[in-house]
């Protein structure tokens, strides 16, 4: 291994591949926590008494975790700019319109993330017992209170494992967006290994920064998994 | 809009054979993750800590890893390696095609391997005292008592994860294979139509995933009938 290849400055690639993991950073937490907040909104959409709406989610959240990653980011960054050309047309704006490849990217990722996470939010809501539900309504709180209160947070809860996967999985995902261009850390250790022709060295870098990342996440698992069973444990 | 007759027409077959390449890829690489992970899955359960540690140390990193690392890994990596390139063995993997499946393989094989590590350990340890009881050897419980039983448990989770490979295998684009994305995005490019492809492609996918999800149901009904002859069961559908 040379580490000169890794220096910053002109003749090293540090500071190119930190920019890189820098962008990779802040498309991971953005998709995640828009995903995650859209996920919540998509569950409740399916739980609620509205079945045309439910169903329609259901069928959405079902083919976006059907197709794979790649056809969604595609199909956002070539797409929105033309959905955007026609939705601007009758109001006599033409012209050609260029997406931000950025949100284009945390776009797709995040509306994948909600797909799953809906999944795991509905469940943690089926799985709230009924009986605290009907204990707070008998306390006389009103049906938002009992939602704020009881359902939310149990639900949160129980959801906590499932979300910390997704964490991961999108993570994973997160180098699929170099396909449109985004100079991600992937995409930054390909320059790096074209240039100098160290292709493995770069490839195994960025290997080491995704596993420390998910060591990183395993870690923060385990410990939030301690804090939030801390009533379930039998010792 | 947006899905145009006339391109899906003009275009059918390069969709068609793009959908046959994602196929390939799909089943070589379950064949290819079950080969690699069955062994590392003993290892994971084994009671000695060298084999435990290694299958675990598998695990963490094909898990961890995203699959297009360990893709570019591969792909640029095993020609560095010396005298690689005056064996037999290169002859073989000089092609894109094998590189994928190595690596879409072996990044499944971390899942797999705790799929099957999981089923086997939740056999009941009575059927398998039962079994020794009666007098079977080790192998014969094995093949008519773990086997078996393991499979049922992992049935499930292993649709899921053929699933996920299916959807893995959209990374062979960054290697110079066209698949099914590569061929819509092929049609994009001479049509400008980013919709009708993508759309397809998409229908493509989804039909596939129904027909995996439909063949893990056919085996589940025939590993547990009795789960499902039970009208008492189908009642509460």
């Amino acid at each position: 291994m040379d580490l000169a290849l890794f220096s910053f400055g002109p003749t090293g690639w540090g500071d190119e591949l930190l920019a890189g993991l820098d962008l990779t950073l802040r498309l991971a937490v953005t998709s995640i926590l828009t995903g995650t907040a859209l996920g919540l909104v998509s569950a409740l959409g399916e739980v609620a008494l509205v079945p045309l709406l439910g169903r329609l989610l259901e069928t959405v959240n079902m083919v976006l975790r059907s197709v794979p990653e790649l056809l969604v980011i595609f199909l956002i960054y070539y797409g929105a700019a033309i959905a955007l050309a026609a939705l601007l047309a009758p109001f006599g704006i033409a012209g050609l319109f260029e997406i931000n490849r950025f949100w284009s990217g945390v776009l797709a990722l995040a509306l994948i993330h909600a797909a799953y996470a809906s999944e795991v939010f509905r469940g943690a809501f089926l799985a709230v017992p009924v009986g605290e539900i009907d204990a707070a309504r008998a306390f006389g709180m009103s049906p938002l209170l009992v939602f704020s209160r009881i359902r939310l947070p149990l639900a949160f809860r129980l959801a906590m494992p499932g979300l910390t996967n997704l964490v991961m999985t999108t993570l994973k995902s997160t180098p699929l967006v170099s396909a449109i261009g985004l100079q991600d850390l992937i995409r930054v250790a390909g320059d790096a290994g074209q240039n100098t022709k160290e292709y493995f060295q770069f490839y195994m870098a960025t290997l080491v920064i995704y596993l420390g990342i998910a060591a990183v996440v395993l870690l923060l698992q385990s410990r939030s998994e301690h804090r939030l069973y801390r009533h379930l444990r039998t010792r | 809009m947006l899905m145009d007759a006339a391109t899906l027409l003009d275009y059918l077959p390069v969709l068609l054979a793009g959908a046959v390449i994602t196929l390939e890829l799909t089943l070589f690489t379950l064949i290819g993750g079950l080969i690699i992970a069955l062994p590392i899955a003993f290892a994971r359960n084994a009671e000695r800590p060298g084999p435990r540690w290694f299958a675990q140390s598998f695990v963490f990193f094909f898990r961890g890893a995203p699959l297009l690392v360990v893709l570019y890994l591969v792909y640029y990596g095993l020609p560095q390696i010396p005298g690689i390139k005056e064996s037999p063995v290169w002859f073989l993997i000089a092609r894109p095609m094998p590189i994928a499946i190595l690596a879409l393989s072996l990044n499944s094989a971390g899942f797999l391997t705790e799929i099957i590590a999981g089923a086997l350990r939740n056999v009941p340890a009575g059927e398998i005292e039962a079994a020794r009881a009666f007098g079977l050897s080790r192998l014969q419980t094995f093949a008519r008592i773990i086997a078996p039983n393991a499979t049922r448990l992992a049935l499930r989770a292993y649709g899921n994860e053929a699933v996920f490979v299916l959807k893995g295998t959209a990374v062979v684009n960054f290697i110079t294979i066209t698949d099914l994305v590569g061929a819509a995005n092929q049609v994009y490019f001479n049509t400008f139509d980013p919709f009708t492809p993508l759309f397809a492609a998409g229908a493509f996918y989804l039909v596939i995933v129904f027909a995996m999800l439909q063949l893990v149901r056919w085996a589940e009904r025939r590993l547990n009938p009795w789960a499902f002859a039970a009208p008492s069961r189908e009642r509460h559908r």
